[in-house]
Protein backbone atom coordinates (compact mmCIF):
# COMPACT_ATOMS: atom_id res chain seq x y z
CA UNK A 1 0.00 0.00 0.00
CA UNK A 2 2.78 2.26 1.09
CA UNK A 3 4.65 1.49 -2.63
CA UNK A 4 1.56 2.04 -4.18
CA UNK A 5 0.80 5.52 -2.38
CA UNK A 6 4.84 6.77 -3.25
CA UNK A 7 4.14 6.30 -7.06
CA UNK A 8 0.74 7.61 -7.01
CA UNK A 9 1.36 10.49 -5.20
CA UNK A 10 4.01 11.92 -7.29
CA UNK A 11 2.06 10.79 -10.61
CA UNK A 12 -1.25 12.92 -8.70
CA UNK A 13 1.21 15.64 -8.11
CA UNK A 14 2.06 15.95 -12.07
CA UNK A 15 -1.02 15.28 -13.43
CA UNK A 16 -3.23 17.80 -10.95
CA UNK A 17 -0.22 20.20 -11.52
CA UNK A 18 -0.60 20.14 -15.53
CA UNK A 19 -4.39 20.47 -15.55
CA UNK A 20 -4.23 23.25 -12.67
CA UNK A 21 -1.72 24.90 -14.88
CA UNK A 22 -4.47 24.01 -17.87
CA UNK A 23 -7.16 25.82 -16.36
CA UNK A 24 -4.88 28.52 -14.98
CA UNK A 25 -2.89 30.00 -17.26
CA UNK A 26 -4.54 32.23 -19.76
CA UNK A 27 -4.73 31.83 -23.52
CA UNK A 28 -2.48 34.83 -23.98
CA UNK A 29 0.98 35.24 -22.54
CA UNK A 30 1.69 38.28 -23.61
CA UNK A 31 2.27 41.28 -20.79
CA UNK A 32 0.42 44.41 -22.59
CA UNK A 33 0.80 47.90 -21.43
CA UNK A 34 -2.37 49.70 -21.85
CA UNK A 35 -2.54 51.54 -24.46
CA UNK A 36 -5.86 53.91 -24.27
CA UNK A 37 -7.30 55.68 -20.95
CA UNK A 38 -10.09 52.65 -20.52
CA UNK A 39 -7.80 50.25 -20.68
CA UNK A 40 -5.60 52.00 -17.86
CA UNK A 41 -8.42 52.62 -15.90
CA UNK A 42 -9.90 48.77 -15.96
CA UNK A 43 -6.11 47.66 -14.72
CA UNK A 44 -6.12 50.49 -11.91
CA UNK A 45 -9.67 49.17 -10.80
CA UNK A 46 -8.07 45.46 -11.09
CA UNK A 47 -5.29 46.28 -8.75
CA UNK A 48 -7.24 48.44 -6.12
CA UNK A 49 -9.59 45.40 -5.81
CA UNK A 50 -6.69 43.37 -5.30
CA UNK A 51 -5.26 45.35 -2.78
CA UNK A 52 -8.65 45.29 -0.85
CA UNK A 53 -9.22 42.08 -0.92
CA UNK A 54 -5.40 41.63 0.41
CA UNK A 55 -6.66 44.58 3.43
CA UNK A 56 -8.93 41.86 3.95
CA UNK A 57 -6.62 39.14 4.32
CA UNK A 58 -4.66 40.81 6.45
CA UNK A 59 -7.29 42.04 9.36
CA UNK A 60 -8.33 37.96 8.84
CA UNK A 61 -5.23 36.76 9.09
CA UNK A 62 -4.29 38.97 11.99
CA UNK A 63 -7.49 37.89 13.94
CA UNK A 64 -7.65 33.86 13.06
CA UNK A 65 -3.76 34.09 14.04
CA UNK A 66 -4.62 35.85 17.71
CA UNK A 67 -7.61 33.10 18.10
CA UNK A 68 -5.97 29.96 17.87
CA UNK A 69 -2.28 30.77 16.75
CA UNK A 70 -0.89 27.30 17.79
CA UNK A 71 -3.40 25.77 15.03
CA UNK A 72 -1.90 27.77 12.51
CA UNK A 73 1.77 27.08 13.98
CA UNK A 74 1.23 23.52 13.59
CA UNK A 75 -0.40 23.82 10.50
CA UNK A 76 2.29 25.92 8.89
CA UNK A 77 4.99 23.04 10.42
CA UNK A 78 3.27 20.22 8.77
CA UNK A 79 3.01 22.25 5.44
CA UNK A 80 7.34 22.55 5.42
CA UNK A 81 7.72 19.27 6.50
CA UNK A 82 5.48 17.35 4.44
CA UNK A 83 4.71 19.77 1.45
CA UNK A 84 4.59 16.85 -1.53
CA UNK A 85 1.89 15.15 0.89
CA UNK A 86 -0.04 18.50 1.21
CA UNK A 87 -0.03 19.41 -1.83
CA UNK A 88 -1.55 16.42 -2.57
CA UNK A 89 -4.19 16.54 -0.84
CA UNK A 90 -4.95 19.49 -2.03
CA UNK A 91 -5.81 18.48 -5.45
CA UNK A 92 -7.41 15.90 -4.78
CA UNK A 93 -9.63 17.84 -2.21
CA UNK A 94 -10.52 20.70 -4.36
CA UNK A 95 -11.41 18.16 -7.01
CA UNK A 96 -13.50 16.49 -4.50
CA UNK A 97 -15.23 19.88 -3.87
CA UNK A 98 -15.98 20.43 -7.51
CA UNK A 99 -17.14 16.88 -7.86
CA UNK A 100 -19.18 17.37 -5.02
CA UNK A 101 -20.73 20.16 -5.54
CA UNK A 102 -21.94 18.59 -9.04
CA UNK A 103 -23.64 15.83 -7.49
CA UNK A 104 -25.20 18.01 -4.96
CA UNK A 105 -26.44 20.47 -7.61
CA UNK A 106 -27.94 17.01 -9.24
CA UNK A 107 -29.89 16.62 -5.92
CA UNK A 108 -31.06 19.72 -5.76
CA UNK A 109 -34.42 19.13 -7.44
CA UNK A 110 -34.86 16.33 -4.78
CA UNK A 111 -34.73 19.21 -1.90
CA UNK A 112 -31.58 17.72 -0.28
CA UNK A 113 -29.10 19.34 -2.73
CA UNK A 114 -29.84 22.72 -1.22
CA UNK A 115 -28.45 22.60 1.83
CA UNK A 116 -26.06 20.16 1.29
CA UNK A 117 -24.38 22.61 -1.61
CA UNK A 118 -24.71 25.19 1.02
CA UNK A 119 -23.07 23.11 3.55
CA UNK A 120 -20.14 22.22 1.01
CA UNK A 121 -19.57 25.35 0.53
CA UNK A 122 -19.69 26.90 3.72
CA UNK A 123 -16.67 23.94 4.08
CA UNK A 124 -14.94 24.62 1.58
CA UNK A 125 -14.30 28.48 2.59
CA UNK A 126 -13.72 28.01 5.59
CA UNK A 127 -11.24 25.53 4.53
CA UNK A 128 -9.42 27.78 1.45
CA UNK A 129 -9.18 30.93 5.07
CA UNK A 130 -7.71 28.86 7.22
CA UNK A 131 -5.50 26.85 5.01
CA UNK A 132 -3.92 30.44 3.23
CA UNK A 133 -3.58 31.44 6.58
CA UNK A 134 -1.23 28.55 7.39
CA UNK A 135 0.62 29.32 3.93
CA UNK A 136 1.15 32.88 5.04
CA UNK A 137 2.47 31.76 8.78
CA UNK A 138 5.01 29.11 6.48
CA UNK A 139 5.67 31.99 3.69
CA UNK A 140 6.69 34.47 6.97
CA UNK A 141 8.34 31.48 8.73
CA UNK A 142 10.77 30.57 5.87
CA UNK A 143 11.17 34.41 5.05
CA UNK A 144 11.55 35.99 8.09
CA UNK A 145 11.96 33.42 10.93
CA UNK A 146 14.99 32.64 13.25
CA UNK A 147 17.28 30.36 12.52
CA UNK A 148 19.17 30.27 15.59
CA UNK A 149 18.31 31.13 19.25
CA UNK A 150 20.70 33.94 19.52
CA UNK A 151 19.01 36.22 16.36
CA UNK A 152 15.59 34.89 18.22
CA UNK A 153 16.87 36.95 21.64
CA UNK A 154 18.41 39.93 19.88
CA UNK A 155 15.08 40.43 17.54
CA UNK A 156 12.42 42.94 19.01
CA UNK A 157 9.66 43.08 16.81
CA UNK A 158 10.15 40.26 14.01
CA UNK A 159 9.46 36.98 15.86
CA UNK A 160 6.11 35.43 17.06
CA UNK A 161 3.31 33.59 15.10
CA UNK A 162 1.40 37.14 13.94
CA UNK A 163 4.72 38.78 12.50
CA UNK A 164 5.21 35.86 10.56
CA UNK A 165 1.99 35.86 9.34
CA UNK A 166 2.17 39.75 8.60
CA UNK A 167 4.86 38.89 7.00
CA UNK A 168 3.55 36.04 4.81
CA UNK A 169 0.39 38.21 3.90
CA UNK A 170 3.16 40.82 2.46
CA UNK A 171 5.26 38.42 0.50
CA UNK A 172 2.29 36.38 -0.96
CA UNK A 173 0.28 39.47 -1.44
CA UNK A 174 3.19 41.51 -3.21
CA UNK A 175 3.61 38.05 -5.85
CA UNK A 176 -0.21 38.85 -6.61
CA UNK A 177 -0.08 41.68 -7.47
CA UNK A 178 2.13 40.43 -10.54
CA UNK A 179 -0.01 40.27 -13.68
CA UNK A 180 -0.58 36.73 -14.87
CA UNK A 181 1.64 35.04 -12.70
CA UNK A 182 -0.12 36.14 -9.21
CA UNK A 183 -2.95 34.51 -9.90
CA UNK A 184 -1.42 31.45 -10.20
CA UNK A 185 0.91 31.56 -7.48
CA UNK A 186 -2.19 32.14 -5.26
CA UNK A 187 -3.55 29.48 -6.53
CA UNK A 188 -0.98 27.25 -5.56
CA UNK A 189 -0.75 28.91 -2.14
CA UNK A 190 -4.69 27.95 -2.08
CA UNK A 191 -4.56 24.57 -3.29
CA UNK A 192 -1.59 24.21 -0.68
CA UNK A 193 -3.84 25.79 2.64
CA UNK A 194 -6.57 23.66 1.37
CA UNK A 195 -4.39 20.35 1.59
CA UNK A 196 -2.63 21.95 5.09
CA UNK A 197 -5.74 21.87 6.52
CA UNK A 198 -7.46 18.86 5.81
CA UNK A 199 -4.25 17.21 6.38
CA UNK A 200 -3.63 18.43 9.90
CA UNK A 201 -7.63 18.77 10.56
CA UNK A 202 -7.46 22.48 11.04
CA UNK A 203 -4.16 22.28 13.30
CA UNK A 204 -5.59 19.41 15.64
CA UNK A 205 -3.65 16.90 14.89
CA UNK A 206 -6.17 14.24 15.34
CA UNK A 207 -7.68 11.63 13.00
CA UNK A 208 -10.28 12.20 10.60
CA UNK A 209 -11.68 8.52 11.04
CA UNK A 210 -11.85 5.98 13.74
CA UNK A 211 -9.60 3.20 13.83
CA UNK A 212 -11.15 -0.04 14.38
CA UNK A 213 -10.19 -2.75 16.52
CA UNK A 214 -11.04 -6.17 16.96
CA UNK A 215 -11.14 -7.47 20.59
CA UNK A 216 -10.64 -11.46 20.91
CA UNK A 217 -11.24 -11.79 24.68
CA UNK B 1 16.80 -7.59 61.85
CA UNK B 2 12.71 -8.07 61.62
CA UNK B 3 10.70 -7.67 58.13
CA UNK B 4 8.31 -5.58 60.11
CA UNK B 5 11.26 -3.15 60.69
CA UNK B 6 12.99 -3.33 57.35
CA UNK B 7 9.54 -2.20 55.53
CA UNK B 8 9.26 0.95 58.47
CA UNK B 9 12.10 1.93 56.77
CA UNK B 10 11.92 1.59 53.21
CA UNK B 11 8.49 3.55 53.98
CA UNK B 12 10.38 6.48 55.42
CA UNK B 13 13.82 6.40 55.02
CA UNK B 14 14.26 9.09 56.88
CA UNK B 15 12.33 8.66 60.09
CA UNK B 16 14.08 5.17 60.54
CA UNK B 17 17.36 6.20 59.83
CA UNK B 18 18.92 4.23 62.94
CA UNK B 19 17.73 1.06 61.16
CA UNK B 20 20.63 1.21 58.65
CA UNK B 21 23.06 0.97 61.53
CA UNK B 22 21.62 -2.67 62.60
CA UNK B 23 20.29 -4.31 59.35
CA UNK B 24 22.90 -5.02 56.71
CA UNK B 25 20.93 -5.93 54.19
CA UNK B 26 18.77 -2.54 53.73
CA UNK B 27 22.48 -0.71 54.35
CA UNK B 28 23.58 -2.30 51.19
CA UNK B 29 20.36 -1.39 49.51
CA UNK B 30 20.47 2.12 50.05
CA UNK B 31 24.41 2.00 49.33
CA UNK B 32 23.45 0.73 45.50
CA UNK B 33 20.94 3.73 45.03
CA UNK B 34 23.15 6.24 46.18
CA UNK B 35 25.83 4.75 43.64
CA UNK B 36 23.11 5.17 41.15
CA UNK B 37 22.11 8.67 42.50
CA UNK B 38 26.12 9.56 41.91
CA UNK B 39 25.39 9.04 38.21
CA UNK B 40 24.83 12.43 36.57
CA UNK B 41 23.84 12.68 33.42
CA UNK B 42 25.67 14.39 30.03
CA UNK B 43 25.52 17.87 30.35
CA UNK B 44 23.06 19.11 27.27
CA UNK B 45 23.89 22.78 25.59
CA UNK B 46 20.54 24.15 24.81
CA UNK B 47 22.03 26.58 22.48
CA UNK B 48 23.13 23.65 19.97
CA UNK B 49 19.91 22.35 20.18
CA UNK B 50 17.06 23.29 16.90
CA UNK B 51 14.79 25.90 17.18
CA UNK B 52 11.79 24.62 18.50
CA UNK B 53 8.70 26.36 16.45
CA UNK B 54 6.94 27.48 19.63
CA UNK B 55 9.62 29.10 21.17
CA UNK B 56 9.37 33.10 21.20
CA UNK B 57 6.02 32.30 19.42
CA UNK B 58 3.47 33.49 21.62
CA UNK B 59 4.98 37.08 21.03
CA UNK B 60 3.15 39.95 20.10
CA UNK B 61 5.08 42.68 18.34
CA UNK B 62 1.83 45.09 18.16
CA UNK B 63 3.24 48.59 16.67
CA UNK B 64 4.66 45.59 13.79
CA UNK B 65 1.79 44.37 13.26
CA UNK B 66 -0.71 47.57 13.54
CA UNK B 67 1.68 49.18 11.56
CA UNK B 68 1.89 46.58 8.54
CA UNK B 69 -2.02 46.52 8.82
CA UNK B 70 -2.49 50.45 8.38
CA UNK B 71 -0.50 50.82 5.76
CA UNK B 72 -1.85 47.98 3.55
CA UNK B 73 -5.59 49.03 4.67
CA UNK B 74 -4.49 53.00 3.36
CA UNK B 75 -2.94 51.65 0.11
CA UNK B 76 -6.18 50.01 -0.61
CA UNK B 77 -8.63 52.22 0.03
CA UNK B 78 -6.18 55.47 -1.81
CA UNK B 79 -6.10 53.04 -4.66
CA UNK B 80 -9.93 52.32 -4.72
CA UNK B 81 -10.35 56.34 -4.19
CA UNK B 82 -8.03 56.90 -7.18
CA UNK B 83 -9.71 54.25 -9.41
CA UNK B 84 -13.36 55.19 -8.35
CA UNK B 85 -14.31 52.33 -6.39
CA UNK B 86 -16.07 51.85 -3.08
CA UNK B 87 -16.23 48.61 -0.39
CA UNK B 88 -19.24 47.91 -1.55
CA UNK B 89 -17.89 47.20 -5.09
CA UNK B 90 -15.26 45.77 -4.24
CA UNK B 91 -17.99 43.09 -1.93
CA UNK B 92 -19.80 42.82 -5.68
CA UNK B 93 -16.46 41.63 -7.36
CA UNK B 94 -15.29 39.05 -5.26
CA UNK B 95 -19.42 37.83 -5.10
CA UNK B 96 -19.24 38.08 -8.59
CA UNK B 97 -16.30 35.51 -8.72
CA UNK B 98 -18.58 32.77 -6.66
CA UNK B 99 -21.07 33.74 -9.20
CA UNK B 100 -18.89 31.96 -11.82
CA UNK B 101 -17.52 29.28 -10.26
CA UNK B 102 -21.53 28.77 -9.64
CA UNK B 103 -22.66 29.01 -12.97
CA UNK B 104 -19.75 26.68 -13.89
CA UNK B 105 -21.13 23.92 -11.54
CA UNK B 106 -25.01 24.74 -12.62
CA UNK B 107 -23.64 24.20 -16.10
CA UNK B 108 -21.10 20.70 -15.77
CA UNK B 109 -24.63 19.57 -13.80
CA UNK B 110 -26.95 20.70 -16.90
CA UNK B 111 -24.33 18.52 -18.99
CA UNK B 112 -24.14 15.65 -17.10
CA UNK B 113 -28.05 15.34 -16.85
CA UNK B 114 -28.10 15.79 -20.86
CA UNK B 115 -25.08 13.19 -20.76
CA UNK B 116 -25.71 9.49 -21.79
CA UNK B 117 -25.89 6.71 -19.27
CA UNK B 118 -22.22 5.38 -19.72
CA UNK B 119 -20.72 9.05 -19.12
CA UNK B 120 -23.56 9.63 -16.19
CA UNK B 121 -21.59 6.10 -14.65
CA UNK B 122 -17.98 7.14 -15.65
CA UNK B 123 -18.72 10.26 -13.57
CA UNK B 124 -19.94 8.13 -10.81
CA UNK B 125 -16.90 6.04 -11.02
CA UNK B 126 -14.68 9.17 -11.17
CA UNK B 127 -16.54 10.67 -8.28
CA UNK B 128 -16.47 7.46 -6.15
CA UNK B 129 -12.56 7.29 -7.24
CA UNK B 130 -11.48 10.59 -6.39
CA UNK B 131 -13.32 11.09 -2.92
CA UNK B 132 -11.79 7.28 -2.32
CA UNK B 133 -8.12 8.65 -2.87
CA UNK B 134 -9.06 11.88 -0.07
CA UNK B 135 -9.91 9.31 2.55
CA UNK B 136 -7.12 7.55 1.78
CA UNK B 137 -4.65 10.71 1.90
CA UNK B 138 -6.77 11.75 5.20
CA UNK B 139 -5.88 8.50 6.97
CA UNK B 140 -2.09 9.28 6.97
CA UNK B 141 -1.35 10.82 10.20
CA UNK B 142 0.66 14.43 10.12
CA UNK B 143 3.84 13.91 10.99
CA UNK B 144 5.16 17.73 11.84
CA UNK B 145 6.62 17.30 15.03
CA UNK B 146 8.17 14.37 14.79
CA UNK B 147 9.87 15.20 11.73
Amino acid sequence: MRRMLRLFLPLTVVAGTLVTAMIAAPPNFGVQAPNTVAEATAMLQKTAVIAALLAVWMIAAVALTLLSGREIRYSSVEMRASALHCFALGLVAVTSFALTAIVFCYLIPYHVGLPLLFALGVFAILTKIYGLVAVFHAIGTLVAGSRTREQLQRRNWLRGDLAMVVIGVLVLGALRLIPIVGPIIWGFASVFGIGTALATKFGRREPWFLAYRLHLS
Amino acid sequence: MTKEACQRYLEDPEANAAHLQTCAECRAVSAALAEKNDVKPASIDLNALPLAPWEGSSYRPWPLVLGITAVVVAVALALCDAAGLSPLHVAESSLTSMEAIRGLIDRATASLRGASLVWQIAFGVAFLLVNALLIVLLRRSPRGIDA
